[in-house]
């Protein structure tokens, strides 16, 4: 089994699959000028990136954490989110690694987010990508296959095979 | 001023039996329909109008048969249907201690058999109140209130009672700085003042006078609280209804209408609100302040049908939360179709 922390959050993945840290700035090498998602993991038939947030972070101070949900929930973080995508996938891309559907998982630590606030983010993240091309049409050559902002509550329910925790520091 | 603190429902329209203690500030009412949000409402209007005005010779029996406007005018239709049709009985108390009861008999259906206790002294605390009906009324002024006084239409009276209020003159003497702060924030939302003409009111602004039927619903709600303000209906001790703030409203203008009732609120204001909004909700929950008191009360049917509540003094705490829960069911199916086959 791999597992794959970032701080206090953990994902389990099942054998077979190949995870890596991606936003490390010793192996990826162009930090300077390119933003870069958390993970990228490699399924059979298609890849993750992945990128998370943890507001919750048992040392986050009440003030940041306060701060962290309003710049989410006003929408002041989507675009940040929509780069590191595209960076990541532009730097995959140039290695030739893009070789199956990418799916973006961003995992947000914060339980105080409903779920319509996760599926406001889930659209606004869609429409800033963005997941189709012009006229609403699918593009000729998708760079990305869908999106989602989760919670750790809805990402084991939506997806158990990958079972995410805390680690409890 | 004392304010309402509690209410008891016993088998009164979709109540079994609540007994729910309620917030000196804000009380926000949410539930599926059916939930009898509205009711609640109308039950704790029908007691505070009878404080003041011509209601004062009504009396709580005679208000209720007005607001809720039964079929035939017959009071044990607002029973609570259910096997052998026990007594209704409604008992609304206030923090000064007095305490207002009715009690409907499943076999009296006139309004003179409703045994009423506690009125005289519960009449003495002269309460001004307004409820605002889900459907605007002030552009529909016009010969209303002459029609309704020489015609039986089926108008419950809490669209008559808005109107009467609407057309009170303004309060005499300088105003108090925080209700010019209110009047102010009102005038920017609006773009403009109330004027009336006889029966006819208007939004008056730089570029002249603009009928109200020409006028944004939404915006003529906000020009209605506002006129109760200038008119003295919404002071520090009165008590505001509010059903369905954001009915025609823009959500981009729940901001400010949530914050003209949480500044309400704190030159105090009662208030009692039900919505259906999430959006109306959660500015509830970001704008709040550290001294703001804000009551949400969930009524939800029980396994036996029976309408109950709970209550939460933070939006967390909110249990069913009908509203947040639809948005469940679209956030699961979004993530089926944004991560196909990822998701189980």
């Amino acid at each position: 089994m791999i597992v794959l922390s970032e701080g206090d959050l953990q994902i389990n993945l099942p054998a077979g699959a190949k995870g890596r840290k991606f936003d490390d700035g010793m192996s990826h090498g162009l930090s300077h000028c390119m933003k870069a998602v958390d993970f990228i993991v490699e399924l059979d038939d298609k890849i993750l990136f992945i990128e998370m947030k943890d507001p919750d972070h048992p040392n986050a101070l009440s003030r940041d954490r306060k701060n962290f949900h309003k710049k989410i929930l006003s929408g002041d973080l989507d675009s940040d989110l929509k780069t590191k995508y595209r960076d990541s996938f532009l730097y995959e891309w140039g290695g030739a690694r893009v070789s199956k559907p990418i799916y973006y998982l961003v995992l947000i630590g914060a339980s105080a987010l409903s779920e319509a606030d996760l599926l406001t983010r889930t659209d606004a993240l869609r429409r800033q990508l963005p997941v189709l091309g012009p006229g609403e049409k699918p593009w000729k050559k998708p760079f990305v296959a869908g999106c989602a902002v989760l919670n750790i509550e809805a990402w084991n329910k939506a997806m158990p095979q990958y079972p995410v925790s805390r680690i409890g520091i | 001023m004392s304010k309402i603190n509690h209410v008891r429902l016993e088998n009164f329209t979709a109540f079994a039996n609540l007994d729910q203690a309620l917030s000196p500030g804000v009380n926000v009412i949410i539930g599926a329909n059916g939930t009898g949000k509205t009711h609640l409402l109308k039950v704790l209007y029908a007691s505070t109008a009878i404080t003041s005005g011509e209601d004062q010779d009504k009396g709580f029996a005679r208000k209720l048969l007005g607001v809720f406007n039964p079929y035939q005018a017959r009071m044990t239709r607002l029973i609570r249907r259910q096997q052998g049709l026990p007594a209704a009985e409604i008992t609304v108390t206030r923090d000064d201690g007095a305490r207002l009861k009715a009690v409907i008999d499943n076999q009296k259906a006139d309004v003179k058999d409703v045994r009423v206790t506690g009125e005289t002294k519960w009449k003495g605390a002269g309460l001004e109140s307004a409820f605002i009906p889900v459907k605007e009324m002030l552009a529909h002024a016009p010969g209303f209130l002459s029609t309704t006084s020489k015609r039986e239409i089926a108008f419950e009276e809490v669209y008559v009672d808005i109107i009467k209020k609407a057309f009170l003159p303004t309060l005499k003497g300088p105003i108090a700085t925080n209700r010019h702060r209110l009047l102010t924030a009102i005038q920017k939302a609006i773009e403009g003042k109330v004027v009336s003409k006889g029966e006819f009111f208007f939004l008056k602004n730089s570029q002249g006078e603009l009928e109200f039927t020409l006028l944004a619903e939404g915006m003529r709600k906000l020009a209605l609280i506002w006129l109760l303000i200038q008119n003295g209906t919404l002071l520090s001790g009165s008590i505001l209804f509010w059903d369905e703030p954001e009915a025609n409203l823009n959500p981009s203008l729940m901001g400010e209408v949530v914050e003209i009732i949480l500044e309400l609120h704190r030159i105090g204001v009662q208030i009692f609100l039900t919505t259906h909004n999430y959006v109306l909700l959660k500015e509830f929950d970001l704008r709040r302040k550290k001294n703001d008191s804000i009551r949400y009360i969930s009524l939800y049917r029980d396994e036996k049908n029976a309408v109950v509540a709970n209550a939460s003094d933070s939006y967390a705490g909110i249990d069913p939360n009908a509203i947040a829960g639809t948005f469940s069911s679209l956030y699961d199916r979004e993530l089926k179709r944004s991560l196909g086959g990822i998701v189980k």
